[in-house]
């Protein structure tokens, strides 16, 4: 399990990364309204990189010379919606497997669910959340798409805080359309600007699900105690402030720690967001069937 | 006894324990989830880090440089030696260095022909496995000597050289005296001054008469003592009545003025023992006795110079940087 979320770690191009996660996982995870490419011919496209072999028209590559993919009528409007939390708590490493960060496991996750999104021939778009604005992709469909997607996902590092709440309000004009919102955020701010958007998103009748990332160390509250600990997004307030742990302070921190991801659990619940706390250590194909399981149980 | 000086070398912890920087915790890893926990406050620290890290290596230096001077090291920087004691003949010298197999080895010239007693004294500054070779009119030790080195001795008497003793005589009898002079066998020869002066190292006064204000030697041998009374209060031992005044040392006793031979023997002994001293006897081609354990010799101070010179340089120099350091 650990070796797998070590590969995920270690492996530098997220697309090699998201093809191994998702080959240990098969097809069909994401019940998606519409049945796969070519049940309706509808067109003729030119071959891109990523496209499978098995949509090639391998007769009028014969006459033609050149590779055409059959692409077929879609009636589905579905979307799907990647949102990363691209803070600076999101670099959180993991204090048992080396390079692992809740950040680049959210990338990982994140890419994972377009890739099949992309396979399913939904469109799917992404919304990095970090600093003063929120960063837009807008959504498409196809293997560009999920390319173009997967070098933006790359292209952050996390820093900052939440956007505030107005830039994120403003950015929901996507959801017009019926979608799946899938957030990777580790929810320490709750109520924040992105749990409001959440809610919100929720609110009108979009499929939301939160993918609350964690790590082994945070939740057997296990960190040295010589070390001194900052926050990394509480310098805003001028003086940083320091933390210890102690042997009462490690108690606090388990019960306050509990009670808050108690409390965003149950706000989830509430608002009907299927809501998946996982430990970054896990492996990613586990947690992403877990994340994408649909709410009657069936994967 | 000096070298236990080396063990206040843990003084130099002191300068190392108060340069040591006292500083606030400041360093702080980044934790996503600190806002769980109670907020702590700074913690003072002591760190492995140096403040005015010039100021401290002058200080440890200072106090190194102190130490060595008050422990004195000797360094054996001395390898296979050739001793010569002076007067040696050159040509017997290269033949004993030619046997004992050392042409290469350094030749020292001695100061004086007590060669044991310098080589006790500068033993340390030979290597241990230095070899020695004493070659010369060596003196004759009381007790074979104990060193840590092997010693090979090729002694060989010198012939004394000629010298003059000058003698000045005031008697109503100076030729009886000229002769008992010169019956003195010997390679001294002896000089008769007419009156004292600046060389005379004995004057014999065989006069009733006081001498004059002026007249000064060494040594005086009262054969009258009418001349000078407060000899006959002065202290003596055996027999001999020695009085140090304004005029140098005097003498007087019953063998002055000698009556028969024995009394002359007896004058001119005490002259050479008391007065003159001994000349040792050449040593015997004996080995000295190679003892590890024997008494190092009294350190030979070679360093302490060069030690008090980097003392007052490495002293003002701290004294400069911290009066720097404190404006």
């Amino acid at each position: 399990m650990q070796a797998s979320a070590a590969l995920a770690a270690h492996t530098g191009k997220l697309d090699l990364a998201i093809r191994h996660v998702l080959a240990g996982l098969g097809h069909g995870i994401h019940a998606g309204r519409e049945r796969g490419a070519g049940v309706e011919f509808s067109e003729y496209r030119a071959y891109a990189p990523g496209d499978e072999w098995r949509r090639v028209d391998w007769k009028l590559m014969a006459r033609a010379d050149r590779y055409y993919v059959r692409e077929a009528e879609r009636d589905s409007h579905v979307a799907v919606w990647l949102v990363l939390d691209a803070t600076a708590s999101m670099l959180e490493p993991s204090r048992s497997v080396e390079g692992l960060d809740k950040l680049g496991y959210a990338r990982l996750l994140l890419g994972c669910v377009g890739a099949i999104a992309q396979r399913q021939g939904d469109a799917f778009g992404l919304l990095i959340c970090q600093g003063e604005r929120a960063h837009f992709t807008p959504a498409a469909r196809g293997p560009r798409q999920l390319q173009r997607v997967l070098s933006q996902l790359d292209r952050f590092d996390a820093a900052g805080t939440l956007p505030s709440s107005e830039v994120l309000r403003a950015s929901l004009h996507f959801a017009r359309a019926p979608s799946v919102v899938c957030v990777a955020s580790d929810f320490l701010e709750w109520p924040s600007p992105l749990s409001e958007a959440m809610l919100r998103l929720r609110g009108m009748r979009h499929d939301v699900r939160a993918l609350c990332l964690q790590t082994e160390a945070e939740i057997a509250a296990d960190f040295d105690a010589s070390l001194a600990w900052c926050d990394p997004e509480g310098r805003a307030g001028g003086e940083r402030k320091l933390f210890r742990f102690g042997r009462e302070a490690r108690a606090e921190y388990a019960r306050r720690r509990e009670e808050h991801f108690g409390m965003v659990a149950q706000q989830c619940r509430a608002h009907d967001i299927p809501y998946v706390a996982a430990p970054i250590e896990r492996a990613p194909g586990e947690v992403l069937r877990a994340w994408l399981r649909t709410r009657g149980g069936r994967p | 006894m000096n070298s236990l000086w080396w063990w206040a070398l843990p003084v130099l912890l002191l300068p190392i324990l108060w340069h040591r920087q006292k500083r606030e915790q400041t360093k702080a890893a980044p934790l996503a989830t600190a806002r769980f926990l109670p907020q702590s406050e700074p913690v003072q620290l002591r760190v492995w880090r140096f403040s005015d890290l010039l100021l401290l290596l002058l200080r440890c230096l200072l106090l190194i440089a102190l130490i060595a001077f008050l422990a004195d090291p000797v360094l054996p920087w001395r390898g296979d030696s050739v001793l010569v004691v002076p007067g040696a003949d050159p040509a017997f010298i290269d033949k004993q260095v030619r046997d004992a197999g050392l042409p290469d080895a350094r030749r020292i010239d001695l100061p004086g022909r007590d060669a044991y007693r310098w080589l006790h004294e500068h033993e340390r500054e030979f290597n241990p496995e230095a070899r020695l070779l004493l070659v010369g009119d060596v003196a004759m030790p009381a007790a074979l000597p104990r060193l840590h080195h092997p010693v090979t001795v090729r002694p060989r008497a010198a012939a004394m050289p000629p010298s003059e003793r000058h003698v000045a005589i005031y008697s109503q009898r100076a030729e009886e005296w000229r002769k008992l002079f010169a019956a003195l066998d010997g390679p001294q020869r002896h000089v008769f001054d007419e009156q004292a002066g600046a060389t005379t190292g004995l004057v014999v006064w065989d006069l009733p008469q006081s001498p004059p204000s002026g007249l000064r030697a060494p040594l005086w041998w009262v054969a009258d003592t009418s001349a000078f009374p407060e000899l006959r209060k002065a202290p003596q031992a055996d027999g001999l009545h020695y009085l140090d005044s304004p005029r140098g040392r005097l003498w007087s006793a019953a063998w002055l003025p000698p009556r028969d031979a024995d009394a002359a023997r007896t004058m001119f002994a005490s002259w050479q023992r008391l007065h003159l001293g001994l000349a040792p006897h050449t040593a015997p081609p004996q080995a000295p006795v190679v003892d590890a354990r024997a008494p190092a010799g009294p350190s030979g101070g070679a360093l302490r110079e060069a030690l008090a010179t980097a003392l007052l340089v490495l002293f003002a120099l701290e004294r400069i940087v911290t009066h720097v350091r404190r404006r």
